[in-house]
């Protein structure tokens, strides 16, 4: 198995493996604050319609 | 592109002593980087399931209120 660094260049493989991580994480994270049910921050419920003026005219 | 080291004739220029050595490290990192994410997704799973079953996130909470309203009539 070690002998895949024969191959591949650590330095290279590390970058690009950061790189993919840190890329997952932030979506994986982005899409779960979209998301209702998993938003850490705002909590469930907090995109909930608020009340809605109505106003007719005439 | 893929000519080999002079130094050590590898593709990457490592040794085999050095590839041995970065590997130890890597796959010392790689196994605490998954044991922290194991933990975390237990943690997070613990907190809100995301696995919903066929009745929706409703059943999971329907569940959770059962079971509090007859654990408050046992225990007031």
């Amino acid at each position: 198995m070690w002998r895949i660094w024969l191959l591949f260049d650590p330095r290279r493989v590390l970058i690009g493996l950061f790189v993919f991580l840190f890329t997952l994480a932030l979506l994986i994270h982005f899409i779960l604050l979209s998301t209702d049910r998993f938003n850490w921050i705002e909590g469930p419920g907090a995109n909930a319609p608020t009340a809605q003026i109505e106003q007719s005219l005439g | 592109m893929s000519e080999r080291d002079a130094r050590t004739g590898s593709l990457s220029g490592l040794t085999e002593a050095e590839a041995k050595e970065f590997h130890r490290v890597f796959m010392g990192s790689f196994i605490l980087f998954t044991l922290i994410a194991i933990v975390a997704h237990i943690l997070v799973w613990m907190w809100r399931p995301w696995l919903p079953g066929p009745g929706g996130y409703a059943e999971l909470q329907d569940g959770i209120q059962m079971a509090s309203l007859t654990a408050s009539a046992f225990f007031g």
